[in-house]
């Protein structure tokens, strides 16, 4: 039990449930899977503020976009046709690497960007695919970038509400390696590519829990644009991270075996993709 | 605060504390097989069903399921009858200490639900969040496959 909790709210609107938050930051907290606030186990938190009565779990289709509810789950969103339909099986696979299954009933797509956790394969997963946010925050609603989100100081950050998936047609794999079947990830790799009569017309690259939150390695897509889409390219672009990797050690492994595994990683991704393309 | 829900078709109209997680109710009001363990989502002692769904009590507050369908070890038997997994883990040998049993059961229940055939491959990627120290996972897996040809009339119960 968090014992120091003394109140629990259920708003009904998004404008509400930041007004909550708003009126003590300081003991409160967004409920949204609760994965991570349940843990917390922190004296801290006074206020719950519980996101799941704004219903905001429902997967819908633009003309270009996949509009996601922050409130979706994980496992719902692996297993959504519509999501299906337009990216194959790369987040049905990618996503079944996301803690246990009943972890990912509870854990929501929102609730694993909002933390800005370093390990969180959707965040990997949904940089690659070049996917961003509505929030709602002081200025009202507003679309955002997930790495302009992430360079938000934790006390301003505004509410996600959406996640918006583009539908551009671009290839998409996730490689991790974690100790355990569902542990966090030692170190995970999103490539996607957008082919071009055999070539790579243009390269998303991001690497997660370096230990550092996942962000996208804009070196490494630059030179892998224009490359010929043949048995060569998974060696080259493991080439490419190991001599631009960025990241750190901490107890779960060191630079250098993060650096190492991130490259065979990129190279197993890669592989993948010149399977779905050639 | 007070909360209503169901817990295997039976109605709770109780009062909780706004920080109290589902797995302390659910013990206080009698459902003593769902078990603690690890306390941090990463053991599946705890798991049950929320609206037909495995999730871990331990950490899921029990003010957010107001209103909504639980469901644990203790609804599964019918009478004396035991449930065909239940069973299966008898004739399987898949329990040990039993500890983690009740998980097992409630995420293979979850999972033949939705899959009615599971392969070896669905079943070990189910239970990957039930953890086990006694037995090494082998006869639970093989009990759920059991279960499932029960289920589908394949052989007798």
């Amino acid at each position: 039990m968090l014992t120091n909790v003394s109140e629990y709210f259920r708003p009904q609107t998004v404008e509400e449930a930041y007004e909550l938050m708003q009126s003590d930051k300081e003991h409160s907290i967004f409920l949204s899977g609760g994965t991570i606030v349940a843990l917390m186990e922190s004296s801290r938190i006074e206020k719950v503020i519980d996101l799941k009565s704004l219903r905001l779990d429902t997967v819908s289709v633009t003309e270009d976009e996949i509009v996601v509810g922050a409130t979706t789950t994980v496992e719902s969103f692996r297993k959504d046709p519509l999501i299906r339909k337009d990216f194959g099986e790369f987040f049905y696979e990618a996503f079944s690497l996301v803690g246990s299954w009943q972890i990912r009933n509870m854990a929501t797509i929102g609730g694993s960007i909002a933390p800005k956790l370093g390990w969180s394969d959707v965040s990997t997963c949904l940089l690659v695919t070049g996917s961003s946010l509505m929030v709602y925050g002081v200025d009202g609603y507003q679309r955002m970038l997930i790495s302009d989100y992430f360079s938000l100081p934790a006390g301003e950050k505004p509410l996600i509400t959406h996640i918006m998936l583009k539908r551009d047609g671009w290839f998409s794999a996730f490689e991790k390696f974690s100790k355990t079947t569902f542990d966090i990830a030692t170190v995970n790799v999103g490539l996607s590519i957008r082919p071009e009569q055999g070539r790579i017309n243009a390269a998303r690259v991001v690497c997660g829990s370096r230990p550092q939150y996942p962000a996208r390695f804009e070196s490494v897509e630059s030179a892998m644009a224009d490359l010929e889409i043949n048995d060569v390219m998974p060696s080259i672009v493991r080439s490419l991270l190991y001599e631009s990797f960025v990241g750190g050690s901490n107890m779960t492994a060191s630079f250098e075996y993060r650096k190492h595994l991130a490259s065979v990683l990129a190279q197993r991704a890669a592989e993948k993709l010149k399977g779905m393309i050639r | 605060m007070r909360i209503a829900f169901t817990v295997n078709g039976r109605l709770h109209e109780l009062e909780i504390e706004p920080g109290e997680y589902l797995l302390e109710v659910l013990r206080r009001i009698g459902y003593k097989s769902v078990r603690r363990s690890c306390g941090s989502a990463s053991c599946g002692t705890c798991t049950v069903l929320l609206n037909g769904k495995p999730i871990l009590s331990c950490s899921t507050f029990a003010a957010s399921i107001d209103g909504q369908n639980i469901e644990t070890v203790e609804g599964m038997a019918d009478g004396d009858k035991l449930h065909p997994i239940q069973e299966a883990i008898l004739e399987e040998g898949a329990a040990q200490c039993g500890y983690c049993i009740p998980g097992v059961v409630m995420t293979g229940e979850a999972l033949l639900r939705e899959n009615p055939d599971p392969t070896d491959e669905n079943i070990r990627l189910a239970l990957n969040g039930n953890l086990c120290r006694c037995t090494g996972y082998e006869p639970q897996n093989r009990a759920i496959k059991k279960a499932a040809e029960v289920r589908r009339g394949e052989t007798d119960e």
